[in-house]
């Protein structure tokens, strides 16, 4: 059972947010290789979307969105209050053109899904891709 | 591989391949299952991922990427 006052701030958030990453770390600093990848990906979209470090609260956050979506691993990206995915479908949906439709923006030419080292210049702080769950 | 069999037996006629993506416990299944059809990518994901939620719960399995494909596709 997940907290309810926390599920429904998480249901909120993803109501009030149109395109919602929930994330490990933050967009400028990814705590993890896949939460880096779909950052990345949003970023070459040029998409606006708000961002959730879910680490401070991880277990209680798996509980949450298991009960919302079904779904308890992290990055999870939601798109008009539904999920999408993780970075799996979004990489998918990324090189199709079919995330640049759905979040009403441009495909750019030749759009691969970014490595973690096209992300981090010079590789000084990469980290070995890190655990889903 | 017990991974491999698990969702093969979740979703009766479907072709399965596993990868070890490093360490034994970061894997990616490729799946070609019928049940797929007509579902979206999340769903479809969710099916495969239901299928070794056990091993993911208890840590025998850290992180599983999941490639869903359509039979014959």
């Amino acid at each position: 059972m997940s907290d309810p006052e926390l599920k429904s701030k998480v249901e909120e958030i993803i109501r009030d947010n149109e395109v919602l990453l929930f994330m490990k770390g933050i967009p400028e600093a990814p705590r993890c290789g896949f939460s880096m990848r779909v950052v990345g990906m949003l970023e070459q979209l040029g998409a606006e979307y708000g961002a959730v470090d879910v680490l401070p609260a991880l277990e209680p956050l798996r509980e949450a969105t298991g009960e919302i979506s079904d779904w308890r691993t992290f990055p999870q990206l939601y798109v008009k209050g539904e999920l999408v995915g993780g970075c799996d479908i979004v990489e998918e949906m990324f090189e199709s053109g079919e995330l640049a439709s759905m979040l009403g923006v441009e495909q750019p030419e030749a759009a691969t899904a970014p490595e973690p080292e096209r992300l981090v210049p010079g590789g000084s702080q990469q980290s070995p891709p890190m655990p889903l769950g | 591989m017990e991974v491999r069999r698990l969702i093969a037996d979740a979703l009766p006629g479907s072709e399965v391949e596993v990868v070890d993506e490093g360490g034994g416990d970061h894997l990616r299944a490729v799946v070609a299952a019928p049940q797929f059809e007509g579902r979206s990518r999340i769903d479809q994901h969710r099916l495969v991922k239901a299928s070794v939620q056990h091993l993911m719960d208890d840590g025998t399995i850290h992180a599983l990427s999941v490639t869903a494909k359509l039979p014959g596709r």
